[in-house]
């Protein structure tokens, strides 16, 4: 049970993984530290996926609508309104967490495979509706010139900024998993029935949960316009969707930072694969079906399954209990 | 408003109708008894286009080539859909949708550059056979002879269907098991086998459909992408498992599709994602669907 | 006592397709009884039972609680007015521990349950330990839900039912699975906290030893009607209900 390590391994890991995060620019060239910021950027946007996948148990396969529509908050209000860069990003939270409410009033009235097609269809919703806006969001053009405030632009400045704003949004969203509400979310996926039968209302514990995440999925996005100096609707439809969930599956739905290992391996290995081939695809489709087939659990998943199993052999008692 | 305009228009969604018909009335059949969504359903349809232009090229100086290549196309994608089935699919029916959803998630990315390792990223372009190239005269007015050709495949297929469905031992079997498995199962048929048709059956209509769409335009990568979202909508509108509501759905997404050209040209993929927003909502198994399974 | 029923159904009927499930039933309950609703298989016990927490959607008639009409109202506004279920069928969080399902239900009940910043772990400690104590759970309190026995998950389903703190309680076949021993440390728990705290009970059961030994009012449902309520002694005299019964032990 994840919650056994929960404590145990956050002490033991966060520490040096933050000392080496702080540390990663004197370590390595600006290009990785591009990489860096994408995969922390990619790692908030696939965390916030995860409070519905992993703990709610609902797949949401049009989470990128929040993403893009956070990602067009902040470059909106940068380039049209010359906000600056924070008061942005809590736009995009807002106007993301707005959006979801729309949406999600509907599709936490769905389950299983409903509420996975029909946020696949609010997500391309989205996506056209930004697309053929071209008055406001400029279309299939995009939105160029999302340049960050001058002492941001440095590769090594935004990453450390990205680092705080990233990490402040995992602590809080540590925090709500460790809560009534997180364990309200997990009952709602173990057993959605019996937690209507002892008086939850599932259907708004759902959507406040469904809101939260699309909150932090718009924060995301609006941190990823400065970085890419630029944005398209591209970013909403559902292959944009379908990267939060790779990661989540590949590094492991059932652990906190699964997601995050997730959005390592992928950011490293696109990084990596698209320096010698174009077939990347290829080998991202490969390494899904392989994980699916053989790996259900991802990459934390099959650890702490080693993990316990080493443990129970050395005989240790489980550092467990509420 | 001018008759002949609404005509063409609705000609227009007809064929395109057809062409959704014929994507997702496979895809429909598959979810309906397997439980399956198979996001890589239009990568194959684009498959299908793509071998019927290589055998179309191999048999270009021959006066019938589009016309054998298109069965040869389709039962190339049985065959692949065989080897899909029995390799990768079977392994996951007793898996939970996430991971059933991903897994045709990333055939679609593997699908996708084997078809462009094998076949290049230029546009493919077919010609026309000469029967078909031509314009068919309707009430006076000249329509794209191809697109005639289209419609009529589709009802072809639709007929074909239902009468397989409806008239044969092994369809009223499938149609049992859209309704209940386990009944089907308790009847001593083996459901694998059943499953492995299924999915084969479906790739083949996949398959001829985009052998069928090949020459209409070109043949471009990521066709797919943006069909495969329509298709959805389609079964979705229409109902799983039902090709009555499949058929329903396709003509209504053709229909907004040809209509909204006329009042909101960038409006129609938006309108069609409204309706199916609407129907999964409002009616979540769709308008002829059975309203049980997920 | 003897004033209010704490539940007053009226002409309740609920048919599926062309089975009448539930048929013109009219009941009352006071507070503090202790009563049992038995019959054959297909009654309509369960339905009866889902009818009243909001689980099914009724054709017609009325239920009321303390006064209140709750007829199809949904199962959490049910819950929270004070009535509490235990399935049948073990219906816990098999993810979950042993602790965490009971404290879930503690924390729904105190309507704590969607507070987003304090740790899950401190709260309602006490309440969690006394009722895993009170309902034999204590030692399994960190085992994965989903492993414990057949005997321990009903336990722990009674275990959810009672964190809700109701007045009222459904039982659905409690002792269903259970070895003697656990069958009466159960029904002797239930009687205790339907003699010390009130609450009030209503409970169907295959088990006829249960039934007599325990309910101090019967009725007996067939085919969705009823059929036959009193006492013990007067249901077991029951021409009607022996014939139903017949067979049966009684």
């Amino acid at each position: 049970m994840e919650e056994s390590y929960g404590r145990w391994r956050v002490a033991r890991w966060i520490a040096p993984l933050l000392a080496g995060a702080l540390l990663l620019p004197f370590l390595v060239g600006e290009f990785w530290v591009h990489v860096a910021v994408e995969i922390l950027i990619l790692g908030l946007f696939a965390v916030s996926f995860n409070m519905i996948f992993g703990y709610m148990g609902q797949l949401s396969f049009g989470h990128a609508a929040y993403f893009g529509v956070g990602a067009y908050a902040t470059g909106l209000l940068m380039v049209k309104a010359s906000l600056p860069l924070p008061l942005c990003l809590i736009a995009s939270m807002a106007v993301a967490g707005l959006w979801a409410v729309v949406l999600g009033y509907f599709c936490v009235r769905l389950t299983g495979i409903y509420f996975a097609i029909l946020t696949l269809a609010f997500g391309q919703l989205t996506y056209y509706i930004i697309f053929q806006w071209y008055s406001f969001t400029g279309g299939d053009d995009g939105l160029q010139g999302i340049i960050p405030p001058g002492f941001l632009m440095g590769a090594t400045a935004y990453y450390y900024f990205t680092l705080m704003v990233v990490a402040l949004a995992m602590a809080v969203m540590w925090l709500i998993t460790r809560s009534p509400f997180g364990y309200t979310m997990r009952a709602v996926r173990e057993n959605p029935e019996r937690t209507k039968f002892i008086g939850i209302h599932v259907q708004r514990a759902m959507l406040a949960n469904f809101v939260i995440a699309a909150m932090f999925a718009g924060l995301a996005g609006g941190l990823w316009g400065p970085f890419n100096r630029s944005i398209a609707p591209d970013l909403c439809n559902w292959h944009q969707s379908g990267t939060p969930v790779f990661m989540s599956v590949i590094g492991g739905p059932g652990n906190f930072f699964g997601p995050l290992l997730g959005s390592v391996i992928y950011t490293f290995l696109m990084a990596f694969v698209t320096g010698f081939t174009e077939y990347w695809p290829l080998l991202i489709g490969t390494i899904i079906i392989i994980v699916v087939l053989f790996m259900p659990g991802g990459v934390l998943g099959l650890a702490m399954a080693r993990l316990r199993s080493s443990r129970s052999r050395l005989g240790t008692r489980e550092a467990g209990g509420p | 408003m001018d008759p002949t305009l609404i005509f063409a228009q609705f000609m227009s969604g007809l064929s395109r109708g057809m062409m959704l018909f014929l994507i997702a009335s496979g895809l429909s059949l598959i979810f309906g008894v397997m439980n399956i969504l198979n996001f890589a359903h239009a990568t194959l349809w684009l498959a299908g286009a793509y071998f019927c232009y290589t055998f179309w090229s191999l048999m270009q100086d021959t006066g019938f080539g589009m016309w054998l290549s298109i069965p040869l196309a389709a039962l190339c994608l049985a065959g692949i859909g065989w080897i899909i089935e029995v390799v990768l699919l079977r392994r996951i029916y007793d898996r939970d949708l996430p991971e059933q959803l991903l897994l045709t998630y990333g055939l679609i990315l593997v699908l996708n550059d084997l078809i462009k390792l094998t076949w290049g990223v230029e546009d493919k372009l077919i010609a026309r056979p000469p029967l078909v190239a031509g314009p068919i005269f309707l009430f006076g007015m000249p329509f794209d002879s191809y697109f005639v050709f289209v419609i009529l495949v589709g009802f072809a297929v639709a007929v074909g269907l239902w009468w397989f469905l409806k008239k044969t031992r092994y369809g009223h079997i499938v149609r049992a098991a859209v309704f209940s498995r386990e009944m089907v199962s308790a009847l001593g048929i083996p459901i694998p086998r059943i499953y492995t048709g299924v999915f084969v059956l479906g790739i083949f209509i996949a398959g001829l459909a985009g052998a069928v769409q090949a020459p209409v335009g070109s043949i471009t990568l990521g066709m797919d992408m943006s069909v495969v979202v329509q298709a959805f909508c389609v079964v979705v509108i229409g109902g799983f498992g039902s090709l009555l509501g499949t058929f329903v759905g396709a003509f209504i997404v053709g229909q907004v599709y040809a209509f909204s050209i006329l009042f909101w040209p960038q409006g129609a993929l938006v309108l069609i994602f409204i309706i199916t927003a609407f129907i999964l909502i409002v009616r979540p198994w769709g308008l002829f669907g059975t309203p049980m399974r997920a | 006592m003897g004033g209010e029923p704490i539940l007053d159904i009226e002409h309740l009927c609920k048919a599926f397709g062309g089975l009448r499930a539930t048929n013109d039933v009219s009941y009352s309950m006071q507070p503090g009884e202790f009563s049992a609703i038995i019959g054959p298989n297909g009654a309509g016990k369960s339905t009866l039972f889902n009818l009243l927490t909001g689980y099914h959607r009724a054709d017609s008639g009325a239920v009321r609680y303390k006064g209140t009409l709750i007829t199809n109202w949904p199962p959490h506004r049910i819950c929270r007015l004070g009535i509490a279920r235990a399935f049948q069928v073990s219906n816990i969080y098999p993810g979950l521990t042993t602790y965490e399902n009971v404290r879930q239900s503690i924390l729904a009940q105190k309507g704590d349950f969607l507070r987003l910043f304090t740790p899950a772990t401190g709260l309602a400690r006490e309440e969690t330990l006394e009722l895993l104590e009170t309902t034999g759970l204590s030692e399994h309190a960190d085992q994965e839900a989903g492993k414990l026995s057949q005997g321990d998950k009903k336990r722990l389903e009674l275990a959810l039912a009672l964190g809700s703190r109701p007045d009222l309680l459904f039982l659905d076949e409690p002792t269903a699975g259970m070895s003697g021993e656990e069958t009466q440390a159960t029904m002797n728990l239930v009687s205790r906290l339907n003699r010390e705290m009130g609450l009030t009970i209503l409970f169907t059961e295959h088990d006829m030893s249960v039934v007599f030994g325990y309910a101090r009012r019967l009725t007996v449902l067939h085919q969705g009607t009823v059929i036959a309520e009193g006492s013990p002694e007067e249901v077991r005299t029951n021409e009607t209900a022996q014939k139903i019964y017949l067979g049966e032990e009684v």
